[in-house]
C-alpha cells in the first residue's frame, strides 16, 4: 500500500493530519485546475477549498479502485462548472496574476533562458484568455488533457461523458481555440513581436 | 482549402513520418486554420500548472475547523428545535389529559376509553363524509377542473420529489 492509500484510508477512518497529507499533495493540481476554469486567483481559491471540503465530507463514498487524484479533480471540475453555470462571469485577470499575493506561476527548471521564459509565459496567457471563451465542460475536458495529461477514458469518467463525446468536445474546443488565436492574431497589435506572426 | 488529412493528423496527434512532416510544413505554411491549429496546440502543450499562494493546507485547516463548528451547532440547534416541537406537540396533545393522569386509574382508563371512542367515531364520520363528497363532486366539477386539479396535485408531488433528491444526493464528481 502506498502513502496515498494509507492517508486515504486513514482519512476515512477520521484521521485529519492524514486528509492533510492529502491537500498538501494535491493542493496545486486542484488548484490550477479551478484557476484555468475560473480564472480569477481568488475565486480559484475559494473554489480548491470547497473542493477538498467536498471531499473531506464524501470520502465515504471514494472508490480506492480510482487514483484519487482522478477523483478530487472531477470533483473539482464539476463543482468549477457548475459555478460557472450558475454565475454566468468569466472575468479574467490575468494583469494581477504575478503581484505580491497573487498566485505564482512555479519556475521551470528546463528553460532558464528568461527570453524563452517570457515567450512561454505570454503564449500561457494568451491561452489562458482563449479558454474562457470555451463551455464550461469543454473547458474542463482542455484542462483535464492538456495539464494532466488525461486520457480520453480518464477525462470520460471523471466528466461522464463517453469516450466518443469527450473526442468531439476536444476537436470542438481545438477548432474553436484556433479559430479565436486566428482573430486575436488578425487584430491589430502594435507591441505584437515579431514571432507572434502566423508565418512558420 | 482542404484541411484533411493535415487537420486529423493535428487534432488526434498522429505521429507522422518525415515525409508526411514534409508535407504539412508545406500545408501549414499556406493555411491559416491549421496554421492556428498547429500554434494553439503547441501553446497547449506548453501549459504549466500554476501553484496557490503559499499557506493554502493552513487557510483549508481553518476552514474545516469553521465547517465543523458551523455542523455541530446546525445539528445541535436542530436536535434542540425538533426536542423543542415534539415536546410542545405532546403537551398540546396530552395537556388536557394530565390531571386525569393523577387521578385514580378508573378516571384515567375511562378517559383513554372515551378519548379512543370519540377518535374512532371521528375517523368513521370523517370516511362516510370523503364518501358522501366523492360521490356528488364529480357532478359540480367539469372534467378540465379535474385535470386542473390533478395536475397541480402531481406538480407539488414532482416539487417534493426533486426537493428530496435535491437535498439527499451527493455533489457532483463525488
Amino acid at each position: 500500500m502506498n502513502d496515498e492509500n494509507a492517508w486515504v484510508l486513514q482519512a476515512q477512518q477520521g484521521d485529519d493530519d492524514a486528509f492533510t497529507q492529502l491537500v498538501e499533495t494535491y493542493q496545486k493540481p486542484v488548484y490550477n485546475l479551478c484557476y484555468r476554469m475560473l480564472g480569477e486567483p481568488e475565486v480559484a481559491e475559494d473554489a480548491a477549498q470547497e473542493t477538498f471540503l467536498r471531499a473531506y465530507q464524501n470520502l465515504h463514498r471514494y472508490d480506492s479502485s480510482r487514483p484519487f487524484g482522478t477523483w478530487i479533480l472531477s470533483i473539482a471540475a464539476h463543482y468549477c462548472i457548475d459555478r460557472l453555470r450558475k454565475k454566468k462571469f468569466s472575468v479574467f485577470s490575468i494583469d494581477a496574476e504575478d503581484e505580491d499575493g497573487m498566485p505564482f506561476e512555479v519556475a521551470d527548471p528546463a528553460s532558464p533562458d528568461p527570453e524563452v521564459e517570457s515567450v512561454t509565459k505570454e503564449d500561457r496567457d494568451q491561452l489562458h484568455i482563449l479558454l474562457k471563451d470555451l463551455e464550461p465542460t469543454d473547458r474542463a475536458a482542455v484542462i483535464m488533457r492538456y495539464w494532466y495529461d488525461y486520457s480520453e477514458v480518464e477525462i470520460a469518467q471523471s466528466l461522464k461523458l463517453t469516450v466518443s463525446a469527450v473526442k468531439s468536445r476536444l476537436h470542438r474546443s481545438r477548432r474553436a481555440l484556433a479559430g479565436m488565436w486566428q482573430k486575436e492574431m488578425s487584430r491589430p497589435h502594435p507591441e505584437r513581436r515579431s514571432r507572434e506572426s502566423l508565418a512558420f | 482549402m482542404n484541411h484533411l488529412p493535415f487537420e486529423e493528423w493535428l487534432l488526434n496527434e498522429t505521429a507522422v513520418t518525415p515525409d508526411q512532416q514534409r508535407e504539412l510544413d508545406l500545408h501549414l505554411r499556406s493555411c491559416a486554420h491549421c496554421s492556428a491549429l498547429f500554434e494553439t496546440g503547441r501553446m497547449l502543450h506548453n501549459t504549466k500548472l500554476t501553484a496557490p499562494v503559499s499557506g493554502f493546507t493552513a487557510r483549508f485547516q481553518t476552514r474545516l475547523t469553521a465547517h465543523k463548528i458551523a455542523e455541530r451547532r446546525r445539528k445541535l440547534l436542530g436536535a434542540f428545535l425538533f426536542t423543542l416541537g415534539g415536546l410542545v406537540l405532546l403537551m398540546w396533545l396530552v395537556g388536557p389529559y394530565l390531571a386525569s393522569f393523577f387521578a385514580s386509574p378508573a378516571t384515567w382508563i375511562s378517559v383513554i376509553v372515551g378519548w379512543l371512542v370519540f377518535l374512532g367515531t371521528t375517523l368513521f364520520a370523517l370516511f362516510d363524509a370523503g364518501l358522501v363528497i366523492l360521490s356528488v363532486i364529480p357532478n359540480f366539477l367539469p372534467p378540465f377542473a379535474w385535470m386542473i386539479l390533478l395536475s397541480m396535485v402531481a406538480g407539488v408531488g414532482l416539487l417534493w420529489t426533486v426537493s428530496i433528491w435535491r437535498f439527499v444526493r451527493a455533489p457532483q464528481g463525488v
